[in-house]
């Protein structure tokens, strides 16, 4: 599950037209989501508030053996006016998706595409984002502090836009067991939409960095698509490249990224390319990614696919060409519309999606058909709603499960989902090598927010 | 005087490569490891080479035959090699991220995949220069010190010389973790070695002896058992056969032999396992020497149970209150334990007899050990009760005079005592043996219980305490006149030992203290002790 307050950093972006996808940090995030979600351990509570359009707290108690917690605060000078931040009423695809669509090129036009099925339900973000897209973009500024209470850990954030393009972000952690009692790790991303660029710096080490991302390839590749801004653009895509859409139709990526820590003299560095099939692609969905690092010989691929719109699976291979050691993971997501009891008790009946075909199955013959001894006219059939379509396949949603496995017969299981209003987060780690007590952990989280 | 350090002997040995290389693996392995190592550090060869180290003798403080202690100067500059087999992370940028906050992370995509690399790494040239004491006996092992670093250089070659971070990170970290490794480590690692050469017996103990050191100190109570019953033989033994001519004969019995003792083990297990038959006592005949002679006077009478009892009490009080009793007749055989302890202690002068007190007291606890006093003191008793009249007088003064003694000095007692006195046992033990097999086969059990029951009731007591005496009496007459010529022999160096003992553990303690304050004071600030390392302490120049 997101963390309330990483879906509100999220929410940031969006409002303040940023596009945080477009890095080379993100490549494989597809991948990496559906097979590497995080499992909750022990008992973890979560309330969350934005208290204001430009203010949100959080607060947390977990007990793993010993109970601790963190208060954290966040301040955003852009309006977060047009998110959902009740949990009854979040989009669970926004806190739980996993299978990241690719946005639009243009920062500024950059479609908040939510998850399997609720890009519609999402569009008012954007939209209340694009109104005020100039002066949010020009002078964003988040804010976020955290502090971890028994540990004394604290976290900083500063995320300020000076320009459309531009971005500086600036994290601190302080805690006392660290070298010199902390570190400061500074960013400056750049994007352009066809391109984007990232330097960084962190205390620690010294280390500098460098990572750029670059598309080519399907939307990339026209000149209008950078230029047409907003969700006309994706209407363009719909409808102009229609003979695309037959094909293949998706936007390649490749980058790279070099670090240096200019005080312990080491290095590290990667390249990476992507395919990804763009939200107008018709067939189904995929993102290929493809790492190397050539210096220790690792081959990293990655294959994650929305099989349909309710199934996402992904899977990743490792393998290094000198050490010939190989790994290899699958992950799977599954949504549910079922409620969060479906899983175990199987259909529900009392489901409210359910309750609400029912009227037209049992609509009686018209009077008129029985006197004329025929059927009804075939009405406009009252399809089930996919989650495609419209605001009704917001609430589609009601849990999802994952599941993924590795090499090393580890499973992991995390079923996360919404009770009245409380999002719930349940998760268990599986050892199937020993079978004698596989549970290796077993994690509950629960949020809520208003 | 010469001596003779042969270096390849100890490599000899088939056994001797594979227990240090065991024995090292463990020692790398206690702490956490830095996160460049993935894996166990597993010690595949090791050399001591065929170069011998150079010592300078700078300090001889003791020298026998079964002991030596001494201070010298040692530069190494051999061809002994170790070879450790590791895997490492390759990638510096991984454990880099390692225990890192993840909120600073700067979470490169890929560039921070991990390559485990298995690593050889060998250690050679090892210059080493050092003052070491070296403290060595026979039934203690090797005890060596190093005051001060003794590491001067090492070469650390690996997999991975070409690469100049990690070749220096290595070389950083091995080096430090060998400075703990000489300092902390290897005088341990030596000591366990040295036990296993030459008294393996001794390792089984060495694990017990501190607590019950700790146990004696705080609780008064478990001291007078012990005393009466095992620290006895061991500890006043030397001493009173030095002062006494009469002692000879107990002396021998002193020895445990290995075998006997897994006998006297095997019994104490079958006691335990409560079945009725306890058909072992009949070879392990002469532990019982005083149970046997009582049991030939009492065989009749009493029924195996009520004579276990009986004893343990006997044990318990003899100690407690007993040193004032000790003249009483009642009491017989037990009393006049207490009493020739004293008598050896007055004599020694007060300290030493202090001290023997106290060890004593610790002493007891182990099962075997105290099997075995009771015969030496039972049958050292008769001998006591004629001639130790006077000695039980002094015994009660001694003995609430120092209630606590020193720790350190009394371990070191007991285990001189025994092996000294081995020869002598064996033979005193052939000669006794076919007169008492017959006698009682019960008697050791009987005693087996006696020691580790304390508080059984006093009632029963006298009787069979009266016929015990009775019949240990006899037995100590017929081994008394052969004993004690051999006694004669070693009272001499006995008496001795006990005071170099002492000053043994107290030079070895603060060695040791003075090694650790200045390896700690040279870590706080190294460039003060740089330049004193190479010249001597002043104390050793003028030698």
């Amino acid at each position: 599950m997101r963390e309330f307050m990483h879906y509100i950093t999220d929410a940031f972006y969006s409002a303040s037209g940023w596009n945080e996808d477009n890095t080379y940090k993100e490549l494989n995030a597809t991948a990496r989501e559906l097979i590497d979600f995080p499992l909750p351990r022990g008992l973890r509570l979560n309330l969350s508030s934005l208290a204001t359009p430009h203010f949100a707290t959080s607060y947390q108690l977990s007990s793993v053996g010993i109970v601790d917690g963190s208060i954290s605060y966040l301040h955003s000078t852009v309006p977060l006016t047009g998110i959902a931040a009740q949990s009854d009423r979040i989009p669970l695809p926004a806190l739980l998706r996993s299978y990241r669509r690719l946005h639009d090129l243009g920062s500024r036009a950059r479609q908040w595409d939510v998850g399997p099925g609720d890009a519609q339900a999402e569009t008012t973000v954007p939209a209340v984002a694009n109104t005020e897209q100039s002066p949010a973009s020009r002078g964003g500024t988040l804010l976020y502090g955290r502090l971890y209470l028994p540990r004394s850990l604290l976290e900083g954030l500063v995320v300020r836009r000076l320009t459309p393009s531009l971005q500086v972000q600036l994290s601190a952690v302080s805690e006392r067991s660290l070298r010199n009692g902390g570190t400061l790790l500074g960013l400056v991303q750049y994007d352009r939409g066809k391109y984007g660029v990232e330097g960084l710096a962190s205390t620690d080490g010294g280390l500098l960095g460098i990572r750029g991302l670059y598309n080519f390839g399907g939307d990339a590749s026209l000149p209008s698509a950078s230029s047409a801004g907003g969700p006309a653009n994706a209407e363009n895509h719909g409808n102009g490249q229609s003979v695309e859409k037959e094909r293949i139709y998706g936007r390649f990526s490749a980058g790279g990224e070099v670090y240096y820590g200019t005080l312990n003299k080491s290095g590290g560095m990667s390249l990476g390319a992507r395919f990804a099939t763009l939200p107008a692609h018709r067939g189904t969905p995929l993102t290929a990614t493809l790492t190397i690092n050539p210096l220790m010989g690792n081959i990293n691929a990655t294959y994650a696919v929305l099989a349909k719109d309710y199934c996402s699976l992904a899977t990743r291979m490792e393998f290094n060409v000198y050490s010939y050691e190989s790994d290899w993971a699958v992950g799977m997501e599954l949504w549910s519309n079922r409620r969060p009891a479906g899983f175990l008790l199987g259909a529900d009946p009392n489901s409210q999606p359910e309750s609400d075909l029912e009227p037209p199955r049992k609509k009686e013959r018209s009077f008129q058909a029985k006197m004329e001894w025929r059927l009804d006219d075939p009405e406009p059939e009252p399809r089930i709603p996919k989650p495609e379509e419209g605001p009704a396949g917001k609430e589609e949603y009601r849990g999802v499960l994952k599941a993924r496995l590795d090499q090393n017969l580890r499973v992991g299981l995390l079923w996360e989902g919404r009770i009245k209003s409380l999002i719930f987060s349940l998760g268990t780690g599986v050892d199937l090598r020993k079978l004698g007590e596989p549970f290796r952990s077993l994690g509950l989280e629960i949020q809520y927010s208003s | 005087m010469a001596f003779n350090f042969n270096w390849s002997p100890l490599t000899a040995d088939a056994g001797f490569y594979k227990r240090a290389r065991d024995l090292l693996t463990t020692a790398l392995n206690k702490s956490p490891k830095p996160p460049i190592i993935v894996d166990d550090i597993i010690v595949t060869e090791f050399n001591l080479g065929s170069v011998p180290p150079d010592l300078e003798i700078l300090e001889i403080g003791d020298l026998a035959e079964d002991r030596f202690r001494g201070i010298f100067k040692m530069c190494y500059s051999g061809d002994a090699f170790l070879t450790l087999k590791t895997r490492v992370q390759a990638n510096p940028l991984n454990t880099y991220l390692s225990g890192k906050p993840a909120f600073t992370s700067p979470q490169p995509l890929a560039a921070a995949s991990s390559l485990t690399i298995p690593l050889q790494i060998t250690l050679s040239e090892i210059k080493l220069s050092a003052f070491i004491i070296l403290v060595f006996s026979k039934q203690k092992g090797l005890t060596i010190v190093f005051r001060n670093d003794p590491l001067e250089s090492l070469k650390v070659s690996s997999t991975f010389d070409s690469i100049q971070f990690v070749r220096d990170y290595l070389q950083r970290t091995i080096e430090g973790k060998l400075r703990d490794l000489m300092m902390d480590e290897l005088p341990a690692i030596i000591h366990r070695l040295s036990l296993q050469l030459w008294c393996p017996d001794q390792m089984a103990k060495e694990d017990e002896e501190p607590k019950e050191a700790d146990e004696h100190g705080v609780n008064p109570l478990a001291t007078p058992p012990l005393d009466a019953v095992d620290a006895h033989g061991r500890l006043l033994d030397p001493a009173a056969i030095s002062e006494l001519s009469l002692d000879g004969g107990p002396e021998a019995q002193l020895l445990f032999s290995q075998k006997t003792l897994y006998r006297l083990c095997g019994l104490t297990t079958s006691q335990v396992t409560s079945s009725l038959d306890t058909s072992g006592p009949r070879d392990v005949l002469f532990r019982a020497w005083a149970g046997l002679s009582d049991k030939a006077d009492a065989a009749g009478t009493p029924p195996l149970s009520t004579p276990n009892l009986v004893r343990s009490p006997s044990y318990t009080n003899a100690h407690t209150y007993t040193f004032s009793d000790s003249g009483s007749q009642d009491h017989g055989s037990l009393p006049s334990r207490p009493s020739l302890m004293h008598l050896n202690s007055a004599t020694a002068g007060l300290s030493l007899g202090s001290g023997r007190h106290s060890k004593t007291g610790r002493k007891k606890k182990t099962r075997v050990v105290n099997l075995r006093r009771k015969v030496e003191s039972e049958v050292g008793s008769e001998r006591g009760d004629e001639s130790s009249e006077t000695a039980s007088v002094a015994a009660p003064m001694s003995e609430p005079a120092m209630p606590h003694p020193i720790l350190e000095v009394p371990e070191e007692d007991p285990l001189s005592s025994k092996v000294r006195f081995s020869r002598s046992a064996d033979l005193q033990q052939q000669s006794r043996r076919p007169s008492i097999r017959s006698e009682a086969p019960k008697a050791p059990e009987v005693q087996l219980q006696a020691a580790e029951a304390t508080g059984s009731s006093a009632a029963t007591q006298f009787p069979t305490q009266l016929s015990e005496k009775k019949g240990s009496q006899e037995v100590a007459k017929g081994t008394a006149s052969v004993d004690s010529k051999a006694d004669w022999r070693r009272s001499g160096p006995m008496s001795d030992t006990s005071s170099v003992i002492l000053e043994q553990a107290w030079i070895m303690k603060m060695a040791g203290e003075i090694a650790r304050r200045v390896y700690d004071e040279k870590k706080r600030n190294p460039s003060f002790w740089d330049d004193r390392d190479d010249t001597p302490p002043p104390a050793y120049e003028a030698r």
